[in-house]
């Protein structure tokens, strides 16, 4: 299972993909918007994870899944919000604009890694 | 007769009659002593004369007819004659009688002269006053009309009357009054009456009766009486009551005098009403000049007075003056004078006649309207910033002086004195409008509309214009008011207000925006933290590698703790605001000391970084702590933020104030963040390095102490090629 998150803070990145790796999964890391785009276009993906605040004078999150979206490749592909805005409403707001889940940070990695193995048995 | 002429002669040489004989031509034969007289001749000169020359003309042919009347039938004949004798002695009247004898004619006669003045003057007056006499006697029912009765009735002299007939001229409706005359006279009363007769001819004629009546044992016996056509007097005396009625009626309608002033006496004769209404006395006609000049009100009598002798200098004849009256109630009144001035050959007024005019009401109602008038100007002048009366056409009726004189001013036209369209010369904003309102209020309608302009001098204005319609007494629509009222304080604190309101709405919102950045700014350092304890926890990693995520683990902590830090500076602003401590610090000090600081952290990152101070050493008064944090937060965020080339930090002392710039060729602020650079947290970078990745709370705290220190903080910015910080602190507070 081939994973993108898209994260400017490279802490979290590394530690992450510590932890996503360890269940078989493939992750690839997207420092900002502009790479991440081109990495979808070279790689075949099941699940996109997306940080919203990704840096002053950058392309965030919210922007990032608008285009996103306009690509076919990715018609059928899951996107997650993984985000540290998590301010009563938030979550609803997301979701709204068109992501297809919502993790806060810290992340409870228990819901998120039980979210993507269900895509997992789905791609299956 | 036993007569002869002898005896006729010798009886009557010594009798008062004159004794005279003719033959049938005329030619005296014989006249006595007493007949010289007659003829003013001696008694033998007489004989031969013709009698005719002496008989007056009118009455020869008369004479001619008597004489004939006496020969032909035999008879005596008996006529009265007047004689005119050759000298003038005046006219004898003689009646005679006329006896034929022997073919000649005895004629004898007495001089009635006296008696016949008075019958013939009688005839005369009768004619000439017309006036007839009349009798009736009521015992017998016998009527008499005298000649000039029957002339008056347009009667034949001589036709027979009764007092029916007499009776049947008068109007039927007016007989009974006539009978009730009859009978009263009758009854021993004197009477008279005025009536009015229909003649024979058909003429209207007013008559007036006379009757008395003559007693004989207690009895009326006989009625004298007269009767006179006073047609023309009467018509007169009507006239005469007509004229006094209308003069009395138009005087007792208006409140005016009569006066007839007379120079020479220097006094006035004024109308009986009119001095009852000045209580001036009334039994004299004529005032004194003085007295009316007590009546006069003392404000008016100086210039009555020049007016008055001026009036009297002028050329014509007319006269005009003005003046209040004090009446009986010791209430002044307005009169107007009107007279006309008789002239000598001097031209000098000598009389005038002429009328007191009340005008007072008038007067009283000009007083009201000019008030009114004035009251409304006031109204106008100082109600409102501008107000305009139109009609119903939208002409300006009348205007405030400041709408005049703007109009004036920019259209030149003068509204007051030429016909002006409002649509022609109204600030332009309310044009478009203009129509829609204005037939609103010809609706009957009180419009209101705010219009924003800019004055003649480039302020700007808010106006209201209300437009109110004014109505008549049938409530139909005569005019419209116009107010512009200028509402610009209003309007500015409504805008005030609405700001406040926004402003704090703002407020809330950056609230809102610092809790969630605060949450953002906490979950992204613990989410690694949270995220290495648990590898950490699951023991599956390599020592190197354990040893890498407690590196990682205490980065995330330290940004943790950094955050959570100047979270409680942030909180203490106004903690601070209350202990600041001013002291006059050495600029060139305190920034080389901040510089001094960094200095490691710009080697580290190789970059060139240059201090320049003022050779003037300024120094300003602040608090050293909050300056010094202001100043370090920037320069900190300077090196952050440049990763080549070089940050410059400056010191620059002027008048008043010192200007620290703190320059960088870093990767710069986008338009639209440099907005809000200074807004709590808003800072983040995609620089490499995160080691001093900071909270985005150092802008904005800076921004604050430097703002509490009276200073401001600018920043000017292009993205990828550097910041600038300008920092402007005053001398002294």
């Amino acid at each position: 299972m081939n994973i993108l998150y898209v994260e400017d803070n490279k802490i979290n990145a590394m530690v992450m993909n510590r932890m996503l790796s360890k269940n078989a999964s493939k992750v690839m890391i997207a420092e900002n918007g502009p790479t991440a785009l081109e990495m979808v276009k070279k790689s075949t993906l099941d699940l996109i994870l997306v940080d919203i605040n990704l840096g002053l004078n950058q392309m965030d999150g919210c922007e990032l899944l608008k285009r996103f979206k306009k690509l076919d490749m990715l018609e059928n592909i899951p996107i997650y919000a993984v985000t540290a805005y998590a301010m009563p409403g938030d979550a609803q707001k997301f979701i709204k604009i068109g992501f297809d889940k919502y993790f806060s940070k810290p992340v409870n990695f228990d819901k998120l890694l039980s979210a993507i193995s269900k895509v997992k048995q789905k791609i299956n | 007769m036993a007569f002869t002429g002898q005896e006729f002669v010798t009886l009557t040489e010594k009798t008062m009659l004159y004794l005279i004989i003719i033959d049938k031509e005329g030619n005296v034969h014989y006249a006595n002593k007493r007949s010289e007289t007659l003829f003013q001749l001696p008694g033998d000169q007489i004989i031969g004369m013709s009698i005719r020359d002496f008989i007056i003309d009118e009455e020869e042919n008369k004479f001619e007819e008597i004489i004939s009347k006496c020969c032909n039938l035999k008879s005596p004949q008996n006529y009265t004659f007047r004689f005119s004798p050759a000298s003038n002695t005046g006219i004898l009247t003689l009646k005679f009688d006329f006896i034929l004898y022997n073919d000649l004619i005895y004629a004898s006669g007495i001089d009635i002269t006296e008696e016949n003045k008075e019958h013939y003057s009688l005839i005369s007056l009768s004619k000439l006053t017309k006036t007839g006499a009349w009798y009736y006697n009521p015992i017998s029912e016998e009527m008499f009309f005298s000649k000039e009765c029957y002339n008056l009735h347009d009667l034949e002299p001589g036709t027979p009357i009764t007092m029916e007939k007499a009776i049947s001229y008068y109007r039927p409706e007016s007989r009974p009054k006539i009978w009730k005359f009859l009978e009263d006279l009758i009854n021993k009363k004197p009477t008279d009456y005025t009536e009015k007769i229909v003649t024979e001819k058909g003429t209207e004629k007013w008559i007036r009766v006379l009757g008395e009546p003559i007693i004989h044992n207690d009895k009326v016996v006989f009625i004298n009486g007269s009767f006179a056509d006073i047609t023309e007097r009467y018509n007169y005396l009507e006239k005469v009551k007509y004229n006094e009625e209308t003069k009395r009626l138009a005087l007792k309608g208006i409140r005016s005098g009569l006066f007839d002033h007379h120079f020479d006496i220097n006094a006035t004769y004024y109308s009986t009403d009119f001095k009852k209404m000045l209580g001036l006395p009334l039994d004299k006609d004529f005032i004194s000049t003085d007295l009316l000049k007590k009546l006069i009100h003392p404000d008016d009598l100086d210039d009555s007075i020049k007016r008055h002798i001026k009036g009297l200098k002028k050329e014509g004849h007319h006269y005009f003056n003005h003046y209040r009256i004090k009446n009986k109630k010791g209430d002044y009144r307005y009169y107007e004078i009107y007279g006309y001035r008789k002239k000598d050959k001097n031209n000098k007024t000598t009389r005038m006649i002429g009328n007191l005019i009340d005008v007072h009401q008038r007067k009283l109602n000009e007083h009201t309207i000019a008030e009114n008038h004035s009251r409304l100007l006031a109204m106008i002048n100082n109600g409102f910033a501008y107000t305009v009366l139109l009609n119903t056409s939208g002409e300006i009726l009348m205007a405030d002086q400041d709408s005049l004189k703007i109009i004036k001013r920019d259209f030149n036209v003068d509204p007051t004195t030429e016909p002006t369209l409002f649509i022609e010369v109204m600030p332009l904003n309310f044009k478009t409008s203009f129509f829609h309102e204005f037939n609103e209020a010809l609706k009957g309608h009180t419009v209101k509309k705010e219009i924003e302009r800019t004055t003649y001098k480039g302020a700007l204005q808010w106006l209201e214009s209300k437009y109110t319609p004014i109505k008549d007494e049938e409530n139909n629509v005569n005019s419209i008011l116009v107010s512009f009222h200028d509402i610009t304080e209003q309007k500015t604190a409504e805008i005030a207000r609405k700001e406040a309101h926004i402003k704090e709405q703002e407020l809330s919102n950056l609230k809102s925006n610092i809790l969630s950045n605060f949450s953002h700014e906490i979950r992204t350092p613990l989410n690694g933290i949270v995220t290495i304890s648990n590898i950490l926890l699951s023991g599956e990693e390599n020592p190197e590698e354990r040893e890498k995520l407690s590196a990682y683990l205490d980065e995330s902590k330290e940004r943790l703790l950094a955050t959570i830090n100047n979270l409680s500076h942030f909180s203490e602003i106004e903690t601070i605001q209350k202990n600041l401590n001013y002291v006059e610090a050495d600029m060139n000090y305190t920034i080389e000391t901040s510089y001094r600081e960094y200095r490691h952290f710009a080697n580290s990152k190789k970059l060139k970084y240059v201090l320049k101070l003022d050779e003037d050493c300024p120094s300003a008064l602040i608090d050293e702590d909050i300056f010094r944090t202001a100043i370090n937060n920037i320069i900190h965020n300077s090196i952050k933020y440049t990763d080549e080339g070089k940050v410059l930090v400056k010191v620059k002392g002027e008048k008043e104030k010192i200007k620290i710039t703190i320059k960088d060729s870093g990767i710069g602020i986008g338009k639209d963040s440099l907005k809000k650079i200074f807004d709590p947290f808003i800072q983040e970078s995609i620089g490499l390095s995160r080691k001093y990745e900071g909270t985005g709370i150092g802008l904005s705290l800076s921004k604050r102490y430097i703002e509490i220190l009276g200073g401001k903080i600018e920043v000017i910015s292009k993205l990828n090629q550097g910041t600038k910080f300008i920092i402007t602190i005053p001398k002294n507070i």
